[in-house]
């Protein structure tokens, strides 16, 4: 039998994240309102919307950390809870200063990799693809924000999974940094990953992503590929303004 | 569950906290010494005179350092955001707990038992043939009482993580230890009797001498709990004070 180094099909056709009817609410307030779409592999989706849309409490929701009031979430047909490796499975990025500032990042890496059965030479292997090798052994207090995200992203690298997950990644990054993550999505969606990807930089938004979900006051209000945006609007930025404009909550007067 | 033991191993050993809280109750080997050169000084002057054990004396010390180590534990993953990323890669609350349990449950018991033999031998040894009381017992005499002191330091590590873990701040779960260990038995001498014994009999701290079958105080008399009462007490308040942290990590939002 030859065996080959690309995973099987089919499960590339499990590498889905499908949010149906999802629904959260924090006593009187909708952060998601019935949302319900379908994130597919190949691509980076970008996931826009002004701040407090509900874009974090969605990836909350979809990594089981938050429960849902109604609907549900799944990834690869399941629930994420009831995943048993899930870093083989998902990896998610959603806050990059949420480490222990007096652990060393190659602990920091160990401590998750060993929770899925991990090795260190996979640790050592993602330190040196994020570009943290050198400092592997310093203490993450005195680590930059960019150099967090770093951090953060080889968590999320650390079981190779087929879907990924990422909150504002860019922020902190330094021109290299931006250029970097975003030839590290587009190679990863390319190999048949799911990429889902929040950000509120439009044109690196543009760059990066080929298909577009627009949130606003916890509803879904657009899904369309960027091509799409570009064509009926000048530009993503414009497009992204006019869609979000009856929904911004938190803005100065326009 | 092996992995995940593993992760929380190195998570604990990977602080300097961790070290910082057992080097404060190490010290309770020192202030021993300090105390047996002191009470020998006065017995050379004196003669005989009743000393308190140090292991004894100083037990406090080593309760609320280790307490706080398992508070710590969790309260500083919850306090960092930490805490999400841990429920990333273990999706299960119960498992993750019950490995931190586990983890912090050998810790303390091995360190705690250390530091109290430790004590116990250089105590005896700087004492020698002098009459300080304390010293006047036999191992076989003493080892119930050093047994059930090693084990109240694992028990209120244990409650200081199950607080941690209920209320989310290492401020208020160290104030809720300090009140079982301090506050509350000051609080039941003063009951009216025959309160004041029933409710003292209950207290953490009166715990390890009726574990030994040994008097409570003069004030309080014997304690009224047989030695495997006053065991089967001790072990109900870690297990309702995790029972009660598991509850609300499992319906609370990360």
């Amino acid at each position: 039998m030859v065996r080959c180094g690309e995973r099987p099909p089919y499960l590339i056709l499990y590498r889905v994240i499908e949010l149906n009817r999802l629904t959260k609410r924090y006593g009187d307030t909708l952060a998601v309102d019935d949302l319900s779409f379908k994130i597919e592999p190949g691509h980076v989706t970008g996931f826009l919307g002004p701040n407090g849309a509900g874009k974090s409490t969605t990836m909350r929701l979809i990594l089981g950390l938050d429960s849902a009031t109604s609907g549900q979430a799944l990834v690869n047909g399941r629930r994420y809870t009831s995943l048993s490796r899930p870093m083989r499975e998902v990896g998610a990025l959603l806050d990059a200063s949420a480490v222990h500032g007096g652990r060393r990042a190659y602990d920091h890496l160990l401590c998750l990799a060993r929770t899925n059965d991990i090795g260190p030479t996979r640790v050592a292997e993602v330190l040196e693809q994020v570009g943290l090798a050198g400092v592997a052994r310093k203490r993450v207090g005195g680590f930059s924000l960019g150099m967090k995200q770093r951090l953060g992203i080889a968590a999320a690298l650390l079981g190779d999974p087929g879907t990924l997950m990422f909150d504002e990644p860019v922020n902190g990054l330094d021109p290299d940094g931006v250029r970097w993550i975003r030839d590290l999505m587009r190679s990863m969606a390319k190999e048949g990953r799911t990429i889902l990807l929040s950000s509120h930089l439009m044109s690196e938004m543009a760059l990066t992503a080929e298909r577009i979900i627009i949130l606003g006051r916890g509803k879904l209000i657009m899904e369309a590929t960027v091509a799409e945006l570009t064509e009926r609007y000048p530009s993503l930025e414009d497009a992204y303004l006019a869609l979000t404009a009856s929904s911004v909550e938190y803005g100065a007067a326009r | 569950m092996r992995t995940i033991l593993s992760s929380e191993w190195l998570k604990l050993r990977s602080v300097t906290s961790t070290y910082q809280a057992l080097g404060v109750a190490a010290l309770t080997v020192v202030l021993g010494m300090i105390w047996t050169f002191y009470v020998s000084g006065l017995a050379d002057e004196r003669g005989a005179l009743r000393a308190a054990a140090p292991e004894q004396g100083f037990l406090p010390l080593i309760q609320i350092s280790l307490a706080v180590l398992g508070v710590l534990a969790i309260t500083a993953e919850q306090a960092s955001g930490m805490i999400r990323t841990s429920l990333t890669v273990v999706p299960n609350r119960g498992t993750l707990l019950l490995a931190k349990a586990g983890v912090v449950a050998a810790v303390t018991f091995v360190a705690a038992n250390s530091i109290i033999v430790l004590t116990y031998v250089t105590s005896r040894l700087i004492a020698g043939e002098r009459h300080l009381q304390f010293n006047e017992s036999s191992l076989a005499n003493d080892l119930p009482m050093l047994l059930a002191s090693g084990l109240s330091v694992t028990v209120l590590a244990l409650v200081g993580l199950g607080l941690g873990v209920a209320t989310r701040s290492t401020a208020a779960a160290i104030v809720s230890v300090v009140s079982l260990l301090f506050v509350l038995p000051g609080i039941a001498n003063y009951l009216p009797a025959p309160w004041n014994t029933r409710v003292a009999a209950l207290m953490l701290p009166n715990l390890v001498p009726q574990i030994a079958d040994q008097r409570l105080s003069r004030r309080l008399g014997d304690g009224f709990l047989p030695p495997w009462a006053a065991l089967v007490v001790l072990a109900a308040y870690a297990i309702v004070a995790l029972a009660a942290g598991f509850y609300l990590f499992r319906r609370r939002d990360a």
